[in-house]
């Protein structure tokens, strides 16, 4: 029986060759975005679940007020991981991380540096929590001893070739030296880090002990069974405990009489497998994304193959209405409804099945595109594994079930006689169901387009918006600190060129990076309660005119006045927080030591308008300018129509200054679009996704549409014969469509109108959804339904009625 | 009123051409009541079809009220088909989706017709047509021979000049096939329409003043008209 249904419905599909073509191309168009999306969400929720023991790491954050200063932080105090291990059973073991940012690495004697980012210190215990395992070397030893390193292959092959490189030795920055101890597979990319150097975190000078600095990432282990959440409730024991005598030594005063004047002592556990999405501290080791990005890509994914269903749905179902004689026809000759509805079912999945053969044939395409915009590095194979079989499998069998039902139980429960005699217009029967999925299916593409602009919109508001200072054409030089004593001379010498128009050496740029705030207070108060948490950038005489910052009152650093160094600039937002009416003049303390008992006085000489240095999403913190010339950034402005050959010449200054010292250089307004990097990728994909599901819509409404004209070929027929223009008979066929989509975009504004304030509420600074989006989104769906239509409703209006009149 | 000169029609068949009709030559004057018989196959929708400009002949010259028609714009066809010719088809051909009394009212919408006189003149036809009592109803609903009522009635309502009907009792018992060729001979004698039908039937042509006979694509026999002769 079941070859009969398979020959019945491979012939009916041959029959209807364009129909077939556009049923399967629609679905496997949808069921590929869907595969990709699934792919993207997976890899996303994989994060980190390659360590065996992912499930009993933890990383301990720590959430500090002091001194008007809230710090939500990834890192911990250094002695936190040995203490838990030393005083509490539960615990199994700790790690503790401390990046160190970019150095400059070549095998010793050699000459060439080459640039290597995000290296890290890490304890010797790494590989006994973390699964990062070892090509060459021992795990246990690896990183015992100071001045150790474990290197990945890649960095192997970067530094050795195909050497061994285990008790060779790496100059860092040409000064430290470490020796190979071990080398480990390159790190998977579903971590919420990477690196390729881990070195002995035994290497580092640091004051070892200090409870109150932040400065490591650390990670516990516990012992099986036991409750993360009912284990940190220690954490208030360890505060008393540790962190109270260091507060009582250093602050003078109690954890208990610190936390009654505002303050907040508190430390957490997140599982290491929820960083990825759910963790928004500051001073990770690397950006991680977001549960939100993860929930938005479902949504549209369901999105699309809702709406590719219902086409398919749709077209089946208005063709079935085609098949009504044939029904009838086999009801005489004796087959009995569970038969129709076996043949109806055979002929869906089937197309289904296609569609999904088709979709991985289009993923294969299309995944190198996909990994680019989504900058990940995504396989086909990956959805060959074992969980995702029943997906592939039940999709298009769900998909080709569902949408042969309608058709098969609703004409097979016909009278077979009401159904010749053509007393019953079938195709007229479904319609009902037919428009209320093709709103539904507008409804989504509008929410989608509406959804689409919004984004853009907002992203493109962010990218111009006023940042408080003119990032363009101001470069940066990186790693700076390799002139060494030469960077003023460098500064110097630069700003000497044709087209560098000024030049500034400074400790901190208007961008994200890893800084903290420090304490301010009013003259004479130095109450923690009365501190005002700011940032304090070492700058020079050339900071604000190189990066274009604007003066609100007072004046800059001036060379006239000397040295300047009890000069302070704040930014609009501390001379608020501090309450000063007249700023100008006023006087500000700056501790200089942890313990409070020595500070500087400086007096306010200026103020700088307020600019965006973290991302928009945050509201703009207080700023304080001091002169200190003996920082590491150094920036030029630059004015010239020719950048490349500004820079080989000032590359060429670099060679002289700095040899054997690769350049490297950047522009600011590429750094701020670099903090934009995770919403413009949201953006551009959520983008490809909305233009397909309104060419996959589009696709099933010209089917319809299609459908619809073969339906009232006699009628269309007639009406020409009658007199009826084309034009009329267009207007005719598109009236019905134009209707449905304007019913979707009714109800779609306002469900996009609330999605997308939903959406923004998360931006400090954000656009308005404006109304013509929607006006705009309603004329393109009219738009695109209407061009659709009315290719079909020419062609038909255009037909030779006797080819409709003759047929009888 | 309708001339055709050395008309004919040939549909390409393999490398040759399959002729449908040959060399037809042919006038129809106002008032006349024409039959065209022959044997199935023989061309007889197909004359039809180019009298009643719904196909083009692949030669020779057409007049219609002296107007070349090969020349006509497809707009004033239009306008030919709304105003001077009127269909009736075997199959009925209405509109399944309209009632009896939207189906007559179609033509006089493409025609333009004020909203009141369209009322008057539906009205009328269906009072003459004896169909008042069904003008709710859908053609689904009605038998055959009601349905080629509506189907006449739709066709005269624009008080065309001429009426085309391809075997319009085909579908028929002999009584409602006797009543609409009463109908037609009626529109004929008091309205002056023009009629052109397409039959099988021996009798029904005699309703016609004047035969003609198709064999093979070729016009048989020629009768002299009888207007003429009387
Ligand atoms: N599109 C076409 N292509 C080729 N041949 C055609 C085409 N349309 C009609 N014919 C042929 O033209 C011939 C005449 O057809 P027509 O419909 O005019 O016959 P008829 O006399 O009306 O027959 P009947 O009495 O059965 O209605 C037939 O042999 C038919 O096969
Ligand atoms: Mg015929």
């Amino acid at each position: 029986m079941l070859r009969n249904y398979l020959k019945i419905a491979i012939r009916n599909l041959r029959k209807q060759r364009g129909f077939t073509f556009i049923n399967i191309f629609g679905l496997a168009t949808g069921l590929a975005c869907c595969l990709l999306i699934l792919l993207y969400v997976v890899d996303e929720l994989s994060f980190d679940r390659f360590h065996e023991k992912a499930d009993r790491i933890y990383r301990i954050n720590t959430d500090i007020k002091f001194g008007g200063n809230d710090m939500h932080m990834a890192v911990s105090p250094d002695p936190m991981g040995p203490t838990l291990l030393k005083d509490y059973p539960q615990v199994e073991n700790f790690v503790r991380l401390h990046g160190r940012g970019t150095f400059l690495v070549k095998q010793t004697g050699q000459t060439n540096n080459l640039r290597e980012n995000d290296i890290m210190y890490a304890d010797s215990t790494l590989f006994d929590v973390f699964t990062l395992p070892l090509v060459v070397g021992n795990p246990k030893r690896a990183l015992v001893e100071p001045n150790t390193v474990v290197i990945s292959e890649s960095a192997a092959k970067r530094h050795f070739g195909n050497e061994n490189p285990l008790g060779k030795t790496l100059l860092f920055d040409n000064a430290f030296t470490y020796r190979v101890t071990g080398v480990m597979r390159d790190m998977p990319t579903n971590a919420h880090f990477r690196t390729d150097f881990f070195v002995c975190m035994r290497s580092d000078n640091y004051e070892w002990g200090r409870w109150l600095s932040n400065n490591h990432q650390t990670y516990i282990l516990l012992k099986k069974g036991v409750d993360a959440q009912r284990f940190s409730q220690n954490f208030e024991t360890v505060i008393q405990k540790y962190v109270g005598p260091q507060a009582q030594e250093f602050v003078g005063a109690t954890i208990d009489q610190l936390r009654q004047s505002g303050n907040r002592f508190e430390y957490s556990l997140i599982p290491m497998t929820d960083i990825h999405l759910h963790s928004k501290q500051n001073i990770e080791l690397a950006p991680n994304s977001d549960i939100q990005y993860v929930y938005t890509f479902s949504a549209v994914a369901v999105f699309i193959l809702l709406i590719a269903c219902i086409n398919f749905m749709n077209l089946s179902t208005a063709r079935s209405a085609n098949r009504a004689k044939e029904v009838g026809v086999r009801k005489v000759l004796g087959s009995v409804q569970r038969q129709l509805i076996g043949q109806f079912m055979t002929e869906s999945v089937l197309m289904a099945i296609l569609a999904m053969l088709l979709a991985l044939v289009i993923v294969a395409l299309t995944l190198p595109f996909f990994n680019d915009i989504s900058s990940k590095q995504l396989t086909i194979d990956q959805l060959f594994i074992p969980q995702f079989l029943p997906v592939l499998l039940v999709l298009p069998l769900g998909v080709g079930l569902l949408a042969g039902s309608y058709p098969a139980f609703f004409l097979s429960s016909f009278r077979p006689i009401s159904v010749l005699k053509g007393k019953i217009n079938l195709g007229l029967k479904s319609a009902g169901l037919r428009s209320g999925l093709v709103v539904f299916q507008f409804m989504m593409s509008v929410i989608l387009i509406v959804g689409t602009m919004v984004v853009y919109r907002q992203i493109n508001f962010i990218q111009t918006k006023k940042v408080g200072f003119n990032r363009n054409q101001v470069l940066t030089i990186n790693e700076a600190y390799a002139l060494g004593e030469q960077t003023q001379t460098f500064k110097d010498e630069v700003r000497k060129l044709p087209g560098v128009t000024n030049g500034s050496v400074s400790g901190y740029l208007p961008v994200p990076s890893n800084r903290s705030d420090s304490p301010l207070f009013p003259e004479g108060q130095r109450e923690q309660s009365k501190a005002v948490s700011t940032q304090q950038w070492g700058v020079d005489y050339d900071y604000i005119p190189t990066l274009g910052m604007e003066l609100k009152e007072g004046r800059n650093f001036s060379r006239e006045f000397g040295a300047d160094s009890t000069g302070i600039i704040l930014n609009e937002t501390a001379v608020k927080v501090f309450g000063f009416k007249d700023p100008i003049g006023k006087r500000v303390w700056r501790m200089l030591d942890d313990e409070g008992k020595v500070f500087k006085t400086y007096t306010v000489i200026g103020v700088v308008k307020n600019f965006h240095f973290e991302s928009l999403r945050q509201n703009i913190g207080s700023v304080a300018l001091m002169m200190d010339p003996n920082q590491g950034a150094v920036s030029f402005r630059l004015n010239s129509h020719d950048i490349p050959a500004l820079v080989k010449q000032i590359e060429a200054k670099w060679k002289q200054m700095a040899p054997g010292m690769p350049f490297s250089y950047s522009f600011l307004d590429d750094s701020f679009d670099a903090m934009y990097r995770a919403e413009q990728r949201v953006g551009q994909i959520v983008l490809t996704f909305s233009v397909l599901a309104i060419l996959i819509a589009c696709l099933g409404l010209f089917g319809l549409a299609a459908f619809m004209a073969e339906q009232r070929t006699k009628e269309i027929g007639v009406r020409k014969v009658l007199g009826a223009t084309t034009a009329s008979i267009v207007g005719l066929l598109s009236k019905d469509f134009l209707r449905l989509v304007l019913i979707a975009i009714l109800i779609a504004t306002p469900i996009a109108w609330y999605g997308m304030n939903a959406w923004l509420k998360d931006f400090a600074y954000k656009i308005d959804v404006p109304w013509w989006v929607f006006v705009l989104a309603g004329t393109v769906a009219v738009f695109i339904a209407f061009v659709t239509v009315s290719f079909q409703s020419i062609k038909a209006a255009l037909m030779n009625p006797v080819k409709s009149l003759r047929s009888e | 009123m309708i001339s055709l000169q050395n008309v004919s029609k040939y549909y390409p068949a393999g490398f040759g051409k399959t002729y449908v009709l040959r060399n037809i030559t042919l006038d129809i004057n106002e008032g006349e009541f024409v039959s065209i018989m022959g044997p199935s196959g023989s061309g007889k929708s197909t004359l039809l079809h180019i009298l009643g400009m719904l196909e083009e002949p692949s030669e020779g010259e057409y007049l219609f009220f002296d107007q070349p028609v090969q020349k006509l714009s497809e707009k004033r066809r239009t306008e030919l088909h709304r105003n001077y010719i009127g269909f009736v088809f075997q199959a009925y051909h209405l509109i399944d989706e309209l009632t009896v009394y939207e189906n007559i009212e179609t033509p006089l919408l493409y025609k333009g017709m004020s909203s009141s006189e369209r009322k008057s003149r539906v009205a009328e036809l269906l009072d003459r047509f004896n169909m008042v009592a069904k003008k709710d109803l859908f053609p689904s609903q009605l038998s055959g021979g009601q349905q080629q009522l509506v189907g006449i009635a739709r066709a005269v309502a624009s008080q065309p000049k001429v009426i085309f009907a391809d075997e319009p009792t085909g579908n028929l018992h002999s009584d409602h096939a006797k009543e609409i060729m009463d109908l037609f001979k009626k529109l004929n004698k008091e309205d002056g329409v023009t009629i052109v039908q397409v039959t099988h039937s021996e009798v029904n042509a005699e309703y016609g003043n004047r035969i003609l006979r198709l064999k093979d694509g070729w016009l048989e026999s020629f009768q002299v008209p009888t207007l003429e002769r009387e």
